[in-house]
């Protein structure tokens, strides 16, 4: 467009194109682009790509000519394509010649050395195209971030774009005729006729100056075979989901692939292309049609896949540095725990325990083959209505590879694999299920007690060996499942009941219960402070139509992913003076578990194995090589703590006596808000939340005074504690 | 600004070209001279202010003749007509040429599919660009509602269009492209303004009247896009930011109308071969079956837009009372003198989505009445049905059915052959209102779409949100529906916010007269965009009654205290209170203290 009124020096241009070509040195000083035409001279490549990358930092950079290039794109490519066909050198390498082609141009260029045509008709030389054996590609800048396609505007049109989108589309590869090629049956002369277009109307009569003199009217015949064909396919490209706005619809763009980048997109794939934005006219009946309407497509330059595994994740921009200062704070587990689900109350040990989830530890692979696992299993347990659902669906969002899925409403190819015939071939084809979906990633299975008992045996092979096998219809395989399960489920009788023991409530067999790395009872206790904070929440969002304030920032998931994943690059390992600390906890809790005669949970050596994957995943989350002592200590609090609800109710029955219990809640509401004072009217207020009345506050207050554990004002009954 | 100089009623492309020419050539004579209509790419040159002054400030948009079905064929093209639909499907970007060089005067080609004057080739020209939407008449609408937009009379536009288009005829031959800049200034506009009664009948029956019956297409006739319409229209709009009109919104264009009966497409085109897999968007709407209306102004429409007179007055709170009190009574007439369940009616009917925080939705009131059988189904469902027909704009009745569920369509689909969106019965504007009759489901098997579309309800349900397929992945749609399920006992399939048991003592008469009906849609409309202003005080005092109310009720959920909540305000707003009283409190209380009594 700029090119369109400013009259352009074309010949300039080439000059500056094969300045660039000959004289651009790659990173290690090498003549890049001279390499690549070297390749393509002994047949080895046919795509010269030029990044704009290279041209930006060519040492001789000139601004103008850049912008030019990227405003005028098309132009360019020819441009730059008559600059590789000046600078072409000769093959260095033997190459087989004996190509239909080859052969061709050997006799057209002995004949046009023979001086046979007149080299005034412009049908009869040969246009440039017919010899390359290269096709010039124009990289967009790596480094800018794509345009949506709805970003993609008139302006835009003739300009070197990058968008990326969902591939919805792809029409098969179908050969496009480039050069036309005609023998006439007259003079016996070839005639070339360039398309450019979709659609060319052939000739008919042969237009060489001796036929024309002669009047002859030579008939033409077209030459398929020493005709030019490129590779072309079609590929309708739609939005991304997050990229449409609230209420509307994905828009969608057409895209032309030619020559080497065809068959690189399959439909379902996201992938981010540069190409040119190209209006096509309509023709024939379709221009009647359609009136003043032009067609829009993108001439394709490039295509990238988009990543979508946490260790192909791309840090973008500043993500890194955000990433450091994280870090060097040094509350970064309870900062990003408290990140996930931010809209969900409370839960904080459940999050950080999804937290893990999310980061895992390293799969480790002994030297007899041996696979151990690290991906953690958590499976969440409580009463309904206790946010599980969207805790799950949370965690899907926040991973780069998540699949969401209902124990009952999993049917057909159902969590594992299935295979199902073919309807038009009648072949079998394998199908993975949601297991094999979430392939290194995680698969969340809501409604887990629901599920069918043949698909739960099926999820015992997933959650320690990692594969699914198969044996149906003749077909014995085994996929791989490297997914960490995150399910949730309710209690047998669809709430917890606390007269029954808890392996009569988890109504999970042991032989799966012990795969769960962690297992969270979370249960919906009735209590005042719970009941004041509910009204308050629900009598706010009426009041104001907004949620109340957190209290705090949370990170943006795209902070969390991103620290997630570079969480996920270090491979900690758990030092020897470590592994006899976590031996004697694990021997104790088993101990203890012996001891008890309705056990919360069964520990077996797959609880070993926990503690060090959860050490682990403790350790990377602070970008740490080794495991510490405190990693191992906060892994056996959260194994503690997801029993907790149970804990405390054994504690109640117990039966720590009234006074001792007052003074257990005072000193807690002091440490909780870190000072030494605690206003009598507030310690009144605690315990009679706890249905302790005012005379059982004396009596504590007075007993525990005369310890000198604290001291009491003498008016106004303020208690300061002495020592904290 | 300009007087209208040209009829912008018969001859709106007179006028954009006009201030065009006008605007490109004070461009010119600014810029010096080069390229002066580069500015007015996704710009208004002026346009559409002179047809906004017209249209709103002169009244003459009583003069514009509504689109519908059946006078589709009468109007003739290129004039003004307004069309009201919803958006059912947007088809992205068109790319036009917007303006050409004719020789040394800049023409535009805005609002209009085809240029009078012929495109110099090559010619500087630039490209444009416009989105289309696809409008559909919206989907459930009460017949009410029609009669509230009356344009001019249809017999005087065919006439005025077609004795215009007749003196045309005349002059042109058969020519049917309009030569626009010609009868612009010319004696032909003045036709449409003064229609000459005496020529409606001479005119209408004249033998080379060009709009004929005949003339008249079968509508669509493959593409049964929407179950039970046959029309759409194709609107184009121009410079419009894009967060103005969203899908599913309802809304009056008011354009420039084209429709071209004889540029059928043939069945099959050759060209296809190489087009197999990219067809464009619009081969599908032809333009022989789906007019085109070129947008200049738009607006959206709610449920005031629909009633036919408004009451000037300002809504004071005696007056809504009192029409509160005839409609209540009303209600518990239909609903067989069963108060309670009027109540809870009223408020239902008032029930709006107010907004949705994080996952919960604040202010819908789905309503389930249960103890139907069969027989009370169908006397007391259809009295409910004409009764909501009759007070809201649009409203749908579904038979809830194991056949229905398994075979219906409900969510809509993305087909990425064709480009479009395949709507589904869930595809609905803000506001409707959706009546289930689920005392037709009777045990049986569902099939897997019976089991997606029970999701799809129960997620309308839940979350006000549909979600919309889109091949690859799935768009959750936010909607604002009433829902009202009628059954036997409580639903579990459409789990509904209120519950309540429906005991109907006698099968009294029921009419009311045209006035009261429209007092009570006014009324409905007035009340449910009533403000809420809070009053901390009385949240407080609410707060601290709920955890009270908590101590003795251990079975209290938050869904519940949030529907209490949500019952209060929406009763205080329909005594036409602007903000939530402690009294408002206590009757909900006492309501559901009733409820609880009847659900035992």
């Amino acid at each position: 467009m700029a090119a369109g009124t400013k009259t352009v020096d074309y010949a300039g241009e080439r000059a500056l194109a094969k300045d660039f070509l000959t004289n651009f040195a790659g990173p290690h000083g090498e003549p890049k682009y001279q390499n690549m035409l070297q390749d393509i001279a002994n047949r080895k490549t046919r795509a010269v790509q030029i990044e704009l990358d290279d041209l930006f930092h060519y040492k001789d950079l000139d601004e103008e000519f850049l912008q030019r290039v990227t405003e005028n794109t098309k132009r360019y490519i020819g441009i730059f394509a008559e600059a590789v066909d000046e600078l072409m050198p000769e093959p260095t390498e033997a190459f087989t010649v004996d190509e239909d082609r080859d052969i061709l141009m050997t006799q057209r260029v002995d004949e046009g050395a023979d001086g046979g045509s007149d080299g005034t008709d412009p049908l009869q030389r040969m246009p440039p195209e017919i010899k390359r054996f290269f096709e010039v590609y124009i990289k967009a800048f790596s480094k800018a971030t794509p345009l949506t396609i709805r970003q993609v505007k008139a302006s835009n049109i003739g300009q070197l774009v990058k968008i990326s989108g969902i591939v919805t589309r792809c029409s098969d590869v179908k050969p496009l005729m480039q050069v036309a090629v005609y023998t006439c049956e007259e003079c016996g002369f070839e005639i070339y006729q360039e398309v450019t277009a979709r659609v060319f109307m052939p000739l008919f009569e042969c237009p060489s100056q001796r036929c024309k003199l002669n009047k002859a009217k030579g008939n033409l015949i077209l030459q398929l075979r020493a005709s030019k064909f490129l590779k072309f396919q079609e590929v309708k490209l739609q939005e991304l989901s997050e990229h449409v706005p609230k209420g509307h619809i994905p828009r969608s763009l057409t895209a032309h692939l030619r020559g080497e980048l065809t068959r690189k997109v399959a439909p379902g794939d996201v992938v981010e292309m540069s190409g040119v934005f190209l209006p096509m006219p309509y023709f024939g009946f379709r221009a009647m049609r359609a009136g003043l309407v032009a067609d829009t497509y993108l001439e394709a330059m490039s295509i990238t896949h988009f990543k979508k595994k946490y260790e192909e994740y791309e840090l973008k921009g500043d993500e890194q540095e955000q990433i450091d200062r994280l870090a060097e704070d040094g509350d970064i587990y309870s900062k990003l725990s408290k990140s996930l689900a931010p809209e969900i109350f409370g839960h904080e040990d459940v999050k950080k325990a999804l937290l893990l989830l999310l980061v895992g530890a390293p799969h480790r692979k002994l030297a007899d083959g041996m696979k151990i696992r690290g991906d953690l299993h958590i499976c969440l347990m409580g009463d309904p209505g206790v946010a599980k659902s969207q805790l799950l669906k949370h965690i899907i969002n926040v991973a780069p590879r998540g699949v969401y899925t209902t124990g009952r409403g999993s049917s057909g190819v159902g969590l594992t694999a299935a295979v199902q015939k073919d309807p038009v071939t009648n072949e079998f084809v394998l199908e993975g299920g949601a297991l094999v979906l979430a392939d290194m990633g995680i698969c969340a299975i809501d409604e887990f007690d629901k599920m069918e008992e043949s698909d739960r045996t099926a999820i015992h092979e997933v959650m320690e060996q990692q594969t699914v096998s198969i044996a149906k219809a003749g077909i014995t395989t085994s996929l791989n499942a490297r997914t960490a399960v995150l399910a949730a489920a309710n209690p047998a009788w669809g709430r917890y009941d606390m007269r029954r023991t808890p392996a009569e409530n988890i109504n999970l067999p042991p032989a799966l219960l012990s795969r769960f790395d962690l297992l969270w009872l979370i249960l919906d206790r009735a209590d005042m402070e719970n009941d004041l904070e509910m009204a308050r929440h629900v009598v706010h969002v009426h009041q104001n139509l907004e949620s109340p304030a957190l209290g705090f920032t949370p990170l943006e998931p795209s902070v969390l992913r991103a620290y997630i994943s570079a969480a996920r690059r270090v491979i900690p390992s758990v030092p020897r003076d470590l592994e006899e600390y976590i031996a004697t906890a694990y021997s104790s809790i088993r101990q203890e578990e012996a001891k008890s005669n309705a056990p919360h949970s069964y520990t077996t050596i797959r609880t070993l194995l926990s503690i060090v994957r959860i050490s682990i995943a403790l350790a990377r989350l602070r970008f740490s090589e080794t495991v510490a002592q405190s990693d191992v200590d906060e892994a056996l609090r959260l194994m503690q703590m997801s029993k907790y609800s149970l804990y405390s109710d054994d504690r109640q029955r117990s039966g720590l006596d009234a006074i001792s219990d007052i003074y257990s809640i005072l000193r807690d509401e002091a440490a909780r808000t870190s000072s030494m004072d605690v206003r009598y009217a507030h310690a009144l207020n605690l315990i009679s939340r706890k249905g302790y009345s005012e005379a059982q506050l004396k009596e504590c207050l007075e007993e525990y005074a005369s310890l000198n554990v604290w001291q009491i004002h003498q008016s106004t009954f303020d208690i300061h504690f002495i020592d904290a | 600004m300009v007087g209208p100089q040209y009829d912008l009623v018969g001859n709106p492309l007179g006028a954009v070209r006009s201030t065009f020419e006008r605007a490109a050539a004070a461009a010119a004579a600014e810029s010096g001279g080069r390229d002066p209509v580069a500015a007015f790419r996704a710009k208004d040159w002026g346009a559409t202010e002179v047809f906004r002054s017209f249209l709103f400030d002169q009244g003459g948009i009583d003069k514009v003749p509504v689109l519908d079905a059946s006078n589709l064929g009468l109007i003739k093209p290129n004039t003004l007509v307004r069309f009201r639909g919803m958006v059912q499907d947007m088809l992205g970007s068109e790319f036009y040429a917007g303006a050409f060089k004719d020789g040394s005067t800049w023409r535009t080609n805005k609002f209009t599919d085809f240029s009078p004057f012929t495109m110099p080739h090559p010619c500087d020209s630039h490209l444009w660009e416009r989105h289309l939407l696809h409008c559909v008449p919206v989907p459930g609408q009460n017949s009410w509602t029609m009669e509230s937009s009356p344009g001019p009379d249809l017999r005087q536009m065919s006439n005025c269009s077609t004795s215009e288009q007749r003196d045309k005829r005349k002059r042109d031959g058969d020519d049917d492209a309009m030569d626009v800049s010609e009868n612009g200034n010319g004696e032909g506009s003045s036709f449409s303004k003064k229609p000459k009664e005496d020529g409606v009948q001479g005119s209408s029956s004249s033998p080379e009247m060009p709009v004929s019956e005949d003339r008249v297409p079968e509508m669509n006739g493959d593409d049964h896009h929407i179950p039970g319409s046959f029309f759409s229209c194709l609107v184009k709009v121009y410079d419009m930011p894009e967060s103005q009109v969203k899908l599913n919104d309802v809304a009056e264009f008011i354009g420039v109308y084209t429709f071209d009966p004889e540029l059928a497409a043939p069945v099959d085109n050759s060209d296809d071969i190489m087009f197999d897999l990219l067809e464009d968007v619009t081969a599908q709407l032809p333009p022989s079956k789906v007019p085109r209306l070129h947008c200049l102004m738009s607006r959206k429409l709610s449920c005031h837009d629909f009633l036919s007179k408004q009451p000037a007055v300002e809504p004071s709170p005696s007056l809504l009372k009192g029409i509160r009190q005839s409609l209540l009574s009303h209600l518990t007439l239909v609903l067989g003198k069963d108060d309670l369940a009027a109540h809870c009616l009223l408020l239902h009917l008032l029930s709006r989505l107010r907004t949705k925080v994080d996952l919960v939705t604040v202010g819908r009131l789905s309503l389930n009445f249960t103890g139907f059988n069969r027989e009370s189904a169908s006397i007391f469902g259809n009295r409910l049905n004409t009764l909501v027909q009759r007070l809201v704009p649009y409203s749908q009745a579904i038979p809830l059915s194991i056949d229905y569920l398994n075979t219906a369509t409900l969510q809509p689909r993305k087909d990425n052959k064709s480009g479009r969106l395949v709507t589904g019965v869930l595809q609905l504007p803000q506001g409707t209102h959706l009546t289930f009759d689920e005392t037709l489901l009777q045990s049986g098997s569902l099939a897997s779409k019976g089991v997606e579309n029970t999701v799809l309800l129960k997620n309308l349900m839940e979350s006000q949100m549909v979600e919309y397929d889109f091949e690859y992945y799935k768009l959750e749609m936010a909607t604002d529906v009433q829902l009202l399920t009628l059954s036997e006992a409580k639903s579990n399939i459409l789990p509904s916010d209120l519950v309540v048991p429906f005991r109907p003592s006698s099968v009294p008469a029921v009419n009311a007269s045209l006035e009261e009906l429209e007092s009570w849609r006014w009324y409905l409309a007035t009340v449910r965009s009533l403000p809420q202003l809070s009053e901390p005080e009385t949240y407080q005092a609410i707060q601290d009654d709920m955890v009270n109310v908590m101590r003795n009720d251990r079975s209290l959920g938050c869904s519940e205290l949030s529907r209490w909540l949500t019952m209060a305000q929406l009763t205080a707003s329909s005594f036409g209170e602007k903000s939530l009283s402690m009294e408002h409190w206590q009757m909900v209380k006492e309501l559901e203290r009733l409820r609880k009594e009847r659900m035992q």
